[in-house]
């Protein structure tokens, strides 16, 4: 972005941010109002990308800090715009720095780490790829499915880097007219994005959901978000394994793999083998002994620096910036529901006329369309809080309606994947040269299409037979 | 203003220059291929690299040449703090023991391809330097992701982990 563009946004935000200090808004509290200024320019930012997205989530807390804590100075020495009483303890915000959702990811950032110091996700990677043969649509099965796999543990961005390897060398011996390399090639991707919806931790938008349903005091386990989000996964998968087929089928009766890579038996990697596969199942049983996922969290936060199975080295590489943009998101999301700014917003349309279907279509359309141009985090940290209050209010009306429209509103931004500016994984795809950007958008666009239709079927039928609160 | 990465040949003989720039062609996508007949040449060239948004990413260099050589030219780039990190790779016919140890241990010398070379040897040295450069400098390997070595570079990306998911 030019210096200039930059300018002009930044005074927008200030702008945004200082507009409903003025204007006469009924009913919103001095709070709400500070609060609204902060929602308005913080998706500002968010979309335009002044400062990188986790800087906006830092500013988002300091904001909150400064205006609407106890401790704000003008709320504090002056009971201005709000009596000291009224405000929240400055912990509120920041403690959303180290919110349990945000623990969760801390562990599965580090084990991921802890993996790929080890080569671990490459020996899995082998494992997995092994059983498939060497006919070309079972290799791309076996290659998507080995992606989903990873991308539900690991960032979606990380196991799109490393599967990129695995395939490079495939495609190299393809002759450049064969179009299976496009199947190849946008496999990846497409099943690291529709990988990350498996869990709560394959990818940010699931934390930023599960974070603001955690502070409704709606708690969904690791297990029941799998039972939810899976199917989910499974059947976006085998609709692009079928679709890359059509579009771009196998010229040769069979390609090999080249499936290097041992599992570390070293000492640290054994402890880390140990660490992470008791963590994985009791995340994966949460259902059967009720150990809080977040909890489990901490055994290899606890653990894995403390056996030496990671460093100061592996620590620092950490991605801390994604937390934080989490926590900033959540945090945002806290302020919105606080000050009644969330209910007044909801307040401002006769969404009782709308119908919950009409409500439940419109918002997982608004998260796909957002998040092919957004990062999926930011465009479900704007619509989750609204989606939430929507909930709440009563109008989405039936059981567990709050949990299926921020769940929606979570996995709906996975679904956008037509652009290459729609999320890293892409961005790595089309910087490979190996597929084009209108390649890339077919398969998208269809891929959003289906995801609509199938986020809201699962939504209105699936889900209640497993979620009933 | 987005920095070109520059790569810079220099010979003495126009033919083996030509030769040389045109092996590179396949890089002209991504890199600007910048030639010179002499040290002194390349020197000029380099000192207008900042001005233009540019920074020299490899210097490709003959050792015998008739004013300064190569070696000497190449230790001149390592003292210097804006072409230290450049990677330098000496492409002769004719460098001594002396000098070759020299363009090692002072010159920051980081490969060394005797002439002849052929074609494919000479871009997979290239490729190779260049993603080192790439990945030293920390500078964004996605513009570099297909010119370059894919693995290496998308190797560091997923240890990088960019998460702007």
């Amino acid at each position: 972005m030019n210096a200039m563009r930059r300018t002009v946004v930044l005074l927008a935000g200030l702008g945004l941010f200082l507009l409903p200090q003025f204007l006469p808004l009924e009913g919103l509290s001095a709070a709400g109002a500070l609060t609204l200024g902060l929602f308005l320019a913080a998706g500002l930012f968010w979309v335009f990308e002044p400062i990188p997205i986790y800087a906006t989530s830092l500013l988002v807390i300091g904001a909150q800090l400064l205006f609407l804590s106890k401790d704000a100075p003008l709320v504090a020495a002056f009971s201005f715009p709000y009596p000291a009483q009224e405000a929240v303890a400055s912990s509120r915000f920041m403690g959303t720095l180290a919110h349990p959702i945000l623990i969760l990811f801390l562990g599965g950032f580090m084990l991921a780490e802890a993996a790929s110091k080890y080569g671990v996700e490459k020996g899995l990677t082998r494992m997995m790829l092994a059983p498939f043969g060497r006919k070309p649509s079972h290799v791309l099965l076996g290659l998507m499915l080995a992606t989903a796999t990873l991308s539900a543990f690991m960032s979606n961005t990380a196991t799109t880097a490393m599967m990129i390897t695995v395939i490079a060398p495939i495609i190299a011996v393809l002759a450049p007219e064969d179009r299976f390399r496009v199947a190849l090639a946008l496999a990846i991707p497409t099943a690291a994005n529709l990988g990350g919806m498996a869990t709560p931790i394959g990818t940010p938008p699931n934390a930023v959901a599960l974070g603001a349903l955690a502070s409704q005091g709606t708690l969904i386990p690791f297990s029941t978000w799998m039972a939810l989000a899976v199917p989910l996964t499974v059947v976006s998968l085998a609709l692009a394994w079928w679709l890359l087929l059509k579009l771009y089928p196998a010229r040769e009766k069979e390609i090999a793999l080249d499936l290097t890579g041992r599992f570390d038996r070293s000492r640290p990697a054994l402890l880390l083998y140990a660490v992470g596969g008791l963590t994985v199942v009791l995340w994966l049983t949460e259902a059967l002994h009720g150990v809080p996922s977040t909890l489990t969290a901490f055994i290899p936060i606890a653990l894995l620096p403390a056996l030496g199975v990671i460093g100061k080295k592996e620590i620092r590489n950490l991605s801390w910036e994604v937390l934080w943009l989490v926590g900033g998101g959540i945090s945002l999301g806290n302020s919105l529901q606080d000050t009644g700014l969330a209910n007044w917003m909801i307040n401002l349309v006769n969404w009782g006329s709308l119908g919950p279907v009409a409500i439940l279509s419109g918002f997982t359309i608004l998260s796909i369309l957002l998040a092919n141009f957004l990062s999926h985090t930011v465009t479900t940290a704007l619509l989750v809080p609204i989606a939430i209050s929507l909930g709440t209010s009563g109008v989405l009306g039936g059981a567990g309606s709050v949990a299926f429209i921020a769940i929606g509103v979570a996995l709906a931004s996975s679904f956008g994947m037509s652009l290459p500016i729609s999320t890293p994984p892409n961005a790595i795809a089309i910087a490979t040269g190996m597929v084009t950007t209108p390649q890339m958008a077919r398969v998208g666009v269809v891929m959003a299409v289906a995801g609509f239709f199938i986020t809201l079927l699962a939504a209105l039928f699936f889900w209640p037979l497993i979620l009933s609160q | 203003m987005k920095t070109e990465l520059v790569i810079l040949c220099v010979d003495d003989e126009p033919g083996v220059l030509d030769a040389v720039v045109r092996d590179l062609a396949p890089f002209e996508s991504g890199f600007r291929v910048e030639a010179a007949n002499s040290a002194a040449e390349a020197r000029a060239l380099v000192a207008g690299l900042p001005a233009r948004h540019r920074a020299l990413a490899l210097v490709l260099c003959d050792h015998r040449m008739p004013d300064e050589t190569g070696t000497d030219f190449l230790i001149a780039l390592n003292r210097d703090a804006a072409t230290k990190p450049a990677r330098k790779v000496l492409l002769t016919a004719q460098a001594g023991h002396e000098d070759t140890i020299r363009a090692l241990n002072l010159g920051g010398l980081d490969h060394y391809i005797a002439k002849p070379w052929t074609p494919e040897a000479l871009r997979a040295v290239v490729r190779e330097q260049l993603t080192s450069y790439v990945l030293e400098r920390q500078l964004d390997p996605l513009p570099y992701l297909a010119l370059l070595d894919t693995a290496r570079l998308t190797e560091a990306l997923g240890r990088r982990n960019p998460g702007d998911e």
